[in-house]
């Protein structure tokens, strides 16, 4: 089981990736959520033995290297997102489902904030509020994720 | 963290989690910091960033593919009356250029002769590359995008980038497949500029909020008005002399600052155009010493540019 939990975790990260390299623009490009740090999350929250704050790093890494930022910023972002979801993971599995929310909301502005603020040191222009977008969006696609359920059936069918 | 002492000692091998979670933190959060200091300051990064890029070039076009499909099957259901209107608007196009070409060559054999009898040096012409933009930079608060040529198509870092109305900006990052065309709405990008009424020379930085140009360090008693149009003055030697780059559109003369300022409309269709021409360096023996230290950063020599020009006024 712990296999194909795996291999589904690896999966979903891959087209999340796919989903973040598609040739968004304009106001699509505005709000696109963060679909990798989602994904990370779920898994982060589901089960922190195979998706833990390195995965997070190294998936921050190659959004780095997909987007042409500075090389880590994205990195020590997601770590650190990844540090909060874990820390609390265990009493957030016995959240309902809207308490869940407001949490990734949360995190997913902690994310947002702290790119920020490493954007801001390397030099760059503050962005104002639109660069919350992602966040609204993202708890959105939460919905659906958290419905879909990725590596929960396996678990009953085998029972 | 006394609470946690007390389970420690009694957890059953079933909930081991290896590492703290702060100590994964501290060490991850150690690596991007050295990281991102090498690839800021020590340019170390470079190669291996390449390789990288083309490794995911594959995913990237995995990506494309979808839009790419849509585009080819609305492109094959295109109705033959439309077809039929681009052809007639593209036929007036080339037939009134053709007339302009031809007043353009007479002319540019005349500046030759004229160029001959005041020895002074022959401006060549530059050849360009056509390019297709592959995506919008990932960063929606930068403004990049990624063009489908790269170091296999000998693309250089700091080529001039423009679009049949004018300069769109300057290529400043090299991949194998592909590279990163920075806008001159980027608040990074300077480029040297003239005004084309009256030949004063300027620096325009992008203004980065929105697709506008911004024209700092020029005195309130500046002699520029509204609609004056902007063109590469060609100093800096990347930039062919001429191309159209902005119009004026607002100027503020504060009381308070001795500056005025200037915000300019780009004439190139920076969000609306799929090709785009990559235009060679010029020839690095008629380079000045100044042009070619550009090769490591782009912008400084630009930057230094309007200091010297203040000095001088």
């Amino acid at each position: 089981m712990q296999a194909a939990k795996l291999k589904s975790m690896y999966l979903s990260l891959f087209v999340a990736f796919i989903c973040y390299l598609l040739p968004w623009s304009g106001v699509g490009l505005l709000i696109r959520p963060d679909f990798v740090l989602l994904v990370l999350l779920y898994w982060l929250l589901r089960s922190p033995r195979l998706c833990n704050i390195g995965t997070a790093w190294f998936a921050g890494l190659l959004i780095d290297l997909a987007s042409g930022g500075l090389f880590g910023q994205c990195g020590l972002a997601y770590a650190v997102t990844a540090f909060f979801a874990v820390t609390y993971q265990r009493r957030l599995t016995l959240f309902n489902i809207w308490q869940q929310s407001g949490y990734i909301f949360i995190l997913l502005i902690l994310n947002q904030l702290t790119l920020w603020m490493l954007k801001l040191f390397a030099g760059g222009e503050s962005p104002g509020w639109s660069y919350l977008l992602p966040c609204v969006s993202g708890i959105l696609l939460w919905q659906f994720i958290m419905f879909s359920r990725i590596g929960i059936e396996t678990h009953a069918d085998k029972n | 963290m006394p609470r946690r002492a007390i389970d420690n000692q009694y957890t059953p091998a079933f909930f081991v989690r290896g590492p703290s979670p702060f100590a994964r933190l501290i060490f991850f959060a150690a690596l991007s910091l050295s990281l991102m200091a090498t690839d800021s300051r020590l340019h170390y990064l470079i190669e291996i960033r390449q390789g990288f890029v083309a490794l995911l070039y594959p995913l990237q076009i995995l990506a494309n593919t979808p839009a790419n499909v849509y585009k080819n099957t609305k492109d094959y259901f295109v109705t033959h009356n439309s077809l039929l209107s681009e052809n007639q608007r593209l036929n007036t196009q080339a037939v009134m250029q053709s007339a302009e070409l031809q007043r353009f060559k007479s002319l540019e054999t005349e500046n030759a002769h004229l160029r001959n009898l005041l020895d002074a040096a022959q401006s060549s012409a530059q050849p360009a590359k056509m390019g297709e933009i592959l995506h919008m930079g990932r960063d929606p608060f930068t403004h990049k995008v990624i063009v489908n040529l790269g170091s296999r198509n000998n693309i250089l870092e700091g080529q001039a980038v423009v679009d049949a109305d004018g300069v769109i900006g300057q290529v400043t990052k090299v991949y194998p497949f592909s590279s990163e065309v920075t806008l001159i709405t980027d608040k990074e990008l300077a480029i040297p500029v003239q005004v084309e009424r009256n030949g004063l020379r300027a620096i325009a930085f992008g203004h980065g909020k929105d697709t506008r140009i911004d024209l700092p360090y020029l005195p309130a008693n500046v002699d520029i008005r509204k609609g004056d149009k902007l063109v590469t003055s060609g100093i800096d030697g990347v930039y062919p002399t001429g191309l159209a780059v902005a119009e004026v559109i607002n100027i503020e003369r504060n009381p308070n600052s001795p500056f005025a300022s200037i915000l300019g409309k780009p004439s190139a269709g920076i969000e609306n155009h799929k090709q785009l021409l990559l235009i060679d360096l010029p020839d690095p023996n008629a380079m000045s010493p100044r042009a070619i230290s550009k090769k490591t950063k782009p912008i400084t020599p630009e930057l230094s540019e309007p200091k010297a020009d203040n000095a001088s006024r």
